[in-house]
């Protein structure tokens, strides 16, 4: 029988510490139903009883007021469990013991864990366990879960209390005394709730009787779907009003505090502790990294590393993955084909250009996403991150965003994809929402190319300042945006709310960062490769289909294949922003799936691309051996990389100069389509690359962040802002210019 | 809700976001919403604790029950706390 376990705790307790202990590498991480935050699942065996563990997000209490709270105390209520596991932080244990205190009021079987025992034995804070358990009514075990120490005491712990709960023990919840006055409002509203069988089978009545009190909405809106659901919400208002009186002041904060009362008894009772408050090792580099002057500055040092592991550092890697597609796994495929019989046919066109093509532009993000995540488990889990989000809080405020916002933008300038996975980062959904709508407006590395073959054709002495314009257009619109969307009534008011914990700064654990970035890149290959390989398919079908009556299937010539009627189709939807030309519709088409293929097609779509020579392939050992050899040169080259972050060039640019066949047909394509007026229909293009969607891969990562719902949201209201855009640059600068 | 005595002449009640870094506090009331009041107290900022202010720059962090608790200036403004 699989064991049903979940596991809670306040944030920065080491839950994921102790999760990733107990599960290793048998977890899945994914989000919780129509919500942003993520839900981990594991599972491990332990005395021959197999136990499930779901992780329930970071919460300092079970009252729903944010969407993880709600997650965490549905769960509990709603799910059949057999046990709780609550995680405490040892060394802040007072504050801890308010999530114990609900979770044990709910009645729930429940198993403590004093996780960080070394950091407390370092305060010399001491903690009587036995006395603890039993003012708890739960068994406690202790742990330092980073150097592995008490997990297999927890292992045996979790499969004792699990079959506990088996053998059907009832629990007793645990009732806290909050005072006279209250304690009669409890009393009366328990009796009163007799007559509503309906709610009682789903809350137990002195608990819903103290969460009504204490005005929790959530729990409000769902005892009013209930039987006789709105005659007990009045009920319950008319005793807080005559309790309001009797206390002097919100019923809600006299029970917070009469919970944290009992706690604060329970904490003299049972700790033993230096009585003089000292400063930690962490309020002394905090004395630095969090000041006024010298904060910004680490801040853009470390933003500025990050950025530099995403966008170059991970770069080799990239070229790497790209070679061993383009050459061993082609060449074994045709020769396989080969082998059946059916090479130069249609099959052999599907597999290279198609099902090769879509896994490439899968698989070459893994190297970016794992240096991303990397960087983003260092800095989360040393606990700079929430000091990151301290320092920037003041500028991003003021645009409406959060401090935690500006990693992922500055990340967009590498790539989009990664960027949208770190909008993870931040806690609250809205804010994540907001940021991952606006990262794609920081122009992508991908997205440089085509300005600077634009730049090089129309505007070869301004080259430099059109593309830096065009950075700064992304990040004005950016700007705009997130102050526009701010004043809506969804986005509204969210940002100013800044109350966060700041963990004590650590070590990092070189095991957990390596399962936060594992589990990561699996769930994003999970959820990417089906969308990007039947965009791919599409494509490639798309371009093998001749239309016109000239050539066959898969062996058409790119202007007679259903690609160029479809985008001739689209075209005129580009005349008014001058480049309503079926060639560069069907560059902006295959940009839609990554704007790496831009260039490339225009090479095709121009038809001015050299005939490919006929492919003499390499013995299969050679092709072996070019896959090892071409990772090592790879790592070496990514060492070579490291010291760019501190601007250290070891290596040589080799700039490859554009064909000119290609500048001379684009040129005369878009003086034709702007009635002479070439230049300004090449800014409205490169303004409209820059501002609509940045690739396919980019909304596989925005349907997985942030739903499928705001991932329409952001394409389609990409695709408008960029013709907008577009048709105010080519029409308004005809009226400037006066053409 | 009762105190701890304090003498009085120290009793004078002003917002957190105009104490200074070292000195040490106790909260006195939160004139927020619901909702934020809320989030303050299950973070175990309730009426009557002990505040120490560690840094300000923009926002404030502060030491209170062992954790350090990072706050921006506009709710810090909606603390009132005497020393």
């Amino acid at each position: 029988m699989l064991l049903h376990i979940a596991l809670m705790g306040n944030p920065n307790t080491g839950k994921t510490t102790i999760f990733n202990a107990l599960t290793g590498m048998n977890q899945h991480v994914g989000n919780w139903p129509g919500k942003t935050v993520e839900k981990k699942e594991g599972v491990f065996t332990h005395n021959g009883r197999k136990i499930r563990l779901v992780d329930l997000p970071g919460t300092y209490s079970l009252s729903a007021f944010s969407p993880e709270e709600a997650i965490a105390r549905n769960y509990l209520l709603d799910s059949d469990l057999e046990a709780v596991v609550v995680v405490l932080d040892a060394a802040n244990l007072e504050r801890n013991l308010f999530l114990a205190a609900q979770v044990q009021e709910l009645g729930v079987p429940t198993l403590f864990v004093l996780n960080m025992m070394d950091a407390a034995a370092e305060r010399e804070i001491k903690i009587d366990t036995a006395v603890l358990s039993r003012h708890l009514n739960a068994p406690i075990v202790t742990t330092i879960a980073r150097k592995g120490e008490g997990i297999d005491a927890l292992k045996t712990a979790v499969v004792t209390i699990a079959a506990k709960k088996s053998a059907e023990q009832s629990i007793l919840p645990l009732e806290l005394n909050y005072g006279s006055e209250i304690e009669n409002g409890i009393d009366e509203l328990c009796t009163q709730m007799d007559r509503f069988p309906a709610i009682l089978e789903r809350y137990p009545a002195r608990w819903l009787a103290v969460n009504l009190l204490e005005q929790d909405e959530m729990l409000q809106q769902q005892v009013l779907k209930m039987e006789g659901g709105s005659a007990l919400l009045t009920i319950v208002q008319l005793t807080d009003n005559r309790l309001q009186t009797a206390v002097g002041e919100d019923v809600e904060i006299a029970i917070a505090d009469n919970r944290y009362k009992w706690i604060h008894k329970l904490v003299e009772e049972t700790v033993d502790r230096p009585q003089i408050d000292m400063l930690t090792r962490s309020d002394k580099i905090d004395r630095i990294v969090t000041n006024r002057w010298a904060g910004i500055p680490i801040f853009m040092l470390l933003m500025w590393a990050v950025f530099k592991l995403t966008a170059d550092v991970s770069a080799p890697y990239l070229d790497w993955i790209g070679g061993v597609l383009a050459g061993p796994v082609t060449h074994w495929i045709i020769s396989l084909l080969t082998a059946v019989g059916a090479d130069g046919t249609w099959i052999e066109s599907l597999f290279v250009d198609g099902i090769i093509a879509g896994v490439g532009g899968v698989l070459v993000f893994v190297p970016v996403l794992v240096f991303l995540y990397l960087a983003l488990a260092i800095l989360e889990n040393s606990g700079y991150m929430a000091r990151a989000a301290f320092v920037m809080d003041s500028a991003m405020h003021r645009i409406g965003l959060h401090g935690k916002s500006f990693l992922p933008l500055l990340v967009g300038f590498g790539c989009t994809v990664p960027a949208i996975y770190a909008t993870r980062t931040l806690e609250n959904e809205k804010d994540r929402i907001l940021t991952g709508l606006l990262v794609p407006f920081m122009s992508c590395g991908a997205r440089l190319p085509v300005y600077v073959l634009f730049a090089a054709i129309f505007f070869p002495d301004q080259g430099g300042a059109v593309v830096f314009g065009l950075y700064l257009l992304g990040i004005l619109t950016a700007v705009l945006l997130a102050l526009l969307l701010r004043k809506t009534s969804y986005f509204a008011g969210e940002a100013n709310a800044f109350v966060m914990e700041l963990p004590p700064y650590r070590m990092p654990a070189i095991k957990g960062l390596w399962l936060h970035t594992w589990v990561r890149i699996r769930s994003f290959l999970e959820s990417a490769w089906t969308i990007i390989l039947a965009s791919s398919i599409v494509i490639w079908l798309l371009a093998s289909v001749p239309m016109g009556g000239k050539g066959t299937f898969a062996d058409v010539a790119m202007e007679d294949s259903a690609f160029a009627a479809v985008s001739g189709v689209i075209a005129p939807a580009f005349e008014p922003l001058g480049f309503g030309s079926w060639q560069a519709s069907s560059a902006l088409v295959s940009g839609f799936i990554a704007k790496e293929v831009v260039v490339s097609t225009m090479a095709q779509v121009y038809n001015v691309e050299g005939d490919a020579e006929a492919a003499e392939f390499p013995p299969f050992i050679e092709d072996v051996t070019f896959i090892f050899s071409s990772f090592a040169e790879a790592t070496v080259d990514t060492a070579r990389a490291i010291p760019l972050i501190v601007g250290i060039d070891l290596s040589s640019e080799d700039d490859e100069p554009e064909p000119t066949d290609l500048i001379l047909a684009v040129r005369q394509n878009f003086e034709e389509t702007s009635g002479g007026r070439g230049s300004l229909a090449a800014l409205a293009f490169m303004v409209f690359v820059l501002i609509y969607t940045p690739c396919m891969v980019a909304i596989a990562a925005e349907k997985h962040e942030l739903g499928v719902r705001w991932m329409w949201v952001s394409v389609i209201g990409q695709l408008l802002l960029a013709w907008v855009f577009a048709f105010i640059v080519f029409q308004g600068g005809k009226v400037l210019i006066g053409f | 809700m009762t105190f701890s005595p304090l003498p009085a002449a120290n009793k004078r009640i002003l917002p957190l976001s105009m104490v200074s870094i070292g000195q040490k506090v106790r909260l006195q009331q939160i004139t927020g919403g619901k909702r934020l009041t809320h989030h303050l107290v299950e973070m175990g900022l309730t009426p009557g604790v002990e505040l120490t202010v560690i840094q300000k720059s923009g926002p404030l962090l502060i030491a209170v029950r062992d954790s350090r608790i990072a706050i921006g200036r506009g709710i810090a403004c909606k603390m009132q706390v005497c020393r």
